[in-house]
């Protein structure tokens, strides 16, 4: 069984927010409701400064806080490796968004699926098609687009991104890019002490 | 059965019949019912986006309440334990209001729960074998268990002993002590699971530290019994029955006792971050501070303490303490004090900053105010209506076959 992963090359990122895009169009997020995000970080003292971009996204974590203290069982681990969340199960209690250390849970309000990203209580038939699948209430987050993985596709932002600053793959196939760059760059994952072994890692 | 059946009826009819003044307090609690009905209202059609809670903090006001709640629930734990342990005669007889007020803060807690969902129709999950219920890994899980193992217990005790009293029968001791002791200890796991609740988790450096618990614990018997002391100065006020000064002096040394620890834990814990900050001292920093001109909670702080501080220093005083007019004031202080540590103090900051460094100000919403008043509201009303019961047995005029 594969166990999947992402790697993010700091070096190729340019901060162009392509794969939020990306992925807010595959999963027809909601106004104000994002899976991944870029931050940017400026260093550096004048005159030597530059400015690094971070992409996030859930780091589907080995020793995931949010699976752990889920009191419905909601979130739980594919076989793969993806952290899931059952929208059936959920109640909404939001005791992952506060256990996770990488702020990438989010609650679904009711009233984000009736107003429509252009307001006025309209929904375009791209929304209607999109929110269908959305249970108001629930606390969700990135599935590393599991339906995609599914089908043998990488996730959306990974497709989107112009420059492949992100690299999907199995993590436990040594030969996979993204195994590669980890061993031969140095990945490291994010937040380290946290010890909730991510599965995704950045290299610069 | 049939002397069961009597009770029933019996308590309720006595529960319900009062002066001018019971049913005044009853119909200005029932006001708040209606910014309730109308927030419960708003919050179920519109969802949590009427509330101020955000990504960034997801835990707020109902949570915070929630938190104190539990604390004045296990609190009641002082006055049956030295009724029983210490066979502490004035608060022996007055063992059973105690166990009513428990049972009004865990019906407040639960209401407060269930503000907070967002998927409150799935409530049932989180019902042991009925729903999917995510033990023994789940700290929330086990909160669960305890408060309404809690809840049960004092409804046990509580209405066993009463029902005894009313049918003038002796209590079966082998059957009553257990029920007692086990909930003596049971009073303490409430208050502790509710702190590991949120020490657990490493993504919340604020929280993550293990003095939580004790802490909870000395702050919930700091307000617990500072909240039993208002309610039996009203109750010996206001009605026929005496509280002796003995249970109450005994009360407020347990006050002092656990606000004198309790404020002692906050400063260890101000040294410890303060010494050497490092980034784990962000959210205290804010807390206190504020961040770069974000100052939400810096007054809530430095109210709590102050308020915490001065009730500490008036209740060291005799002349205060022994002072029956003017201790329930003193308490009042101490208890709104504390309330404000644990919510605002304690909860709020937990989530700011972010754990990857954003700071998100955080203000409750009038939908979530209303709500609010609203949960105090129905756990007065209950407190009331089975405090009146209570009192009428313990007084004899609710008894089997007294017509």
């Amino acid at each position: 069984m594969a166990r999947y992963g992402m790697v993010f090359d700091l070096r190729r990122c340019i901060g162009c927010n392509a794969c939020v895009v990306g992925c807010k169009q595959e999963n027809t997020l909601p106004d104000g409701v994002f899976f991944t995000r870029t931050l940017s970080e400026e260093y550096g003292v004048f005159p030597a400064v530059n400015r690094v971009y971070i992409p996030t996204l859930c780091n589907h974590c080995e020793d995931a806080p949010c699976e752990k203290v889920c009191p419905s069982g909601a979130t739980y681990t594919r076989e793969d490796g993806i952290v899931m969340v059952d929208a059936d199960k959920c109640i909404g209690c939001g005791s992952c968004a506060v256990a996770c250390p990488y702020d990438q849970r989010t609650e679904l309000s009711k009233d984000l699926f009736t107003q429509g990203l252009f307001g006025e209580g309209e929904l375009t038939p791209f929304e209607e098609q999109g929110y269908s699948r959305f249970t108001p209430g629930m606390v969700t987050k990135c599935d590393f687009c599991s339906g995609r993985v599914d089908a043998g596709l990488d996730p959306a932002c990974v497709v989107t991104c112009p420059t492949d600053a992100r690299i999907f793959g199995d993590l436990d196939d040594p030969d996979s890019k993204a195994s590669r760059l980890i061993r031969e760059r140095g990945g490291r994952p994010p937040l380290p002490e946290k010890n909730t072994s991510p599965k995704v890692f950045y290299v610069d | 059965m049939k002397k069961l059946a009597s009770f029933v009826v019996d308590y309720w009819v006595y529960v319900l019949k009062g002066g001018v003044k019971f049913y005044a307090w009853l119909g200005f609690l029932s006001l708040f019912l209606i910014g309730w009905a109308y927030g419960n209202f708003m919050q179920l059609s519109q969802g949590m986006i009427v509330t101020g809670l955000s990504d960034q903090v997801s835990w707020g006001l109902y949570l915070a309440n929630f938190v104190f709640l539990v604390g004045v629930a296990a609190g009641a734990v002082t006055v049956v334990f030295p009724a029983y342990v210490y066979k502490h005669k004035g608060l022996h007889e007055v063992t059973v209001l105690g166990e009513m007020v428990a049972i009004a803060a865990v019906v407040m807690c639960m209401l407060f729960v269930l503000n907070h969902m967002g998927r409150p129709d799935r409530l049932w999950h989180m019902l042991p074998f009925i729903g999917i219920y995510n033990w023994p890994g789940s700290m929330l899980t086990w909160d669960v268990i305890v408060l309404v193992g809690y809840l049960i217990l004092n409804v046990i005790g509580g209405f066993y002993f009463l029902y005894k009293k009313y049918a003038q029968e002796p209590l079966d001791k082998g059957f009553y002590m257990p029920v007692i002791y086990i909930a003596i200890v049971w009073a303490l796991s409430i208050h502790t699971v509710t702190a590991f609740l949120i020490n657990t988790m490493p993504a919340r450096p604020m929280w993550h530290h293990g003095m939580m618990p004790i802490r909870f614990i000395t702050t919930a018997f700091a307000a617990g019994p500072s909240l039993i002391i208002i309610v039996f100065t009203i109750v010996r006020t206001n009605t026929k029955f005496w509280i002796r000064d003995e249970a109450l002096d005994m009360l407020a040394q347990i006050v002092i006792w656990c606000l004198g620890i309790a404020l002692f834990l906050t400063l260890s814990e101000v040294v410890t971050e303060f010494y050497h900050p490092t980034e784990h001292s962000l959210g205290l920093q804010y807390l206190m501070f504020g961040h770069n001109g974000l100052t939400g909670l810096v007054p809530w702080f430095w109210f709590s303490m102050v308020a915490m501080v001065v009730s500490f220093i008036l209740l060291l005083i005799p002349s205060v303490r022994k002072n029956y007019r003017r201790l329930p004031y003193v308490c009042a202080l101490a208890f709104v004090g504390i309330w404000v540590e644990k919510g605002m103090g304690l909860l709020i900051p937990g989530s700011i900053p972010t754990p990857i460094g954003e700071f998100t100000e955080y203000s409750p919403s009038i939908v979530e105010i209303f709500n609010s008043l609203g949960n105090w509201a129905i756990g007065f009303i209950v407190l009331t209506l089975l405090l009146k019961g209570a009192i009428g047995v313990l007084l004899g005029e609710v008894k089997y076959a007294s017509e």
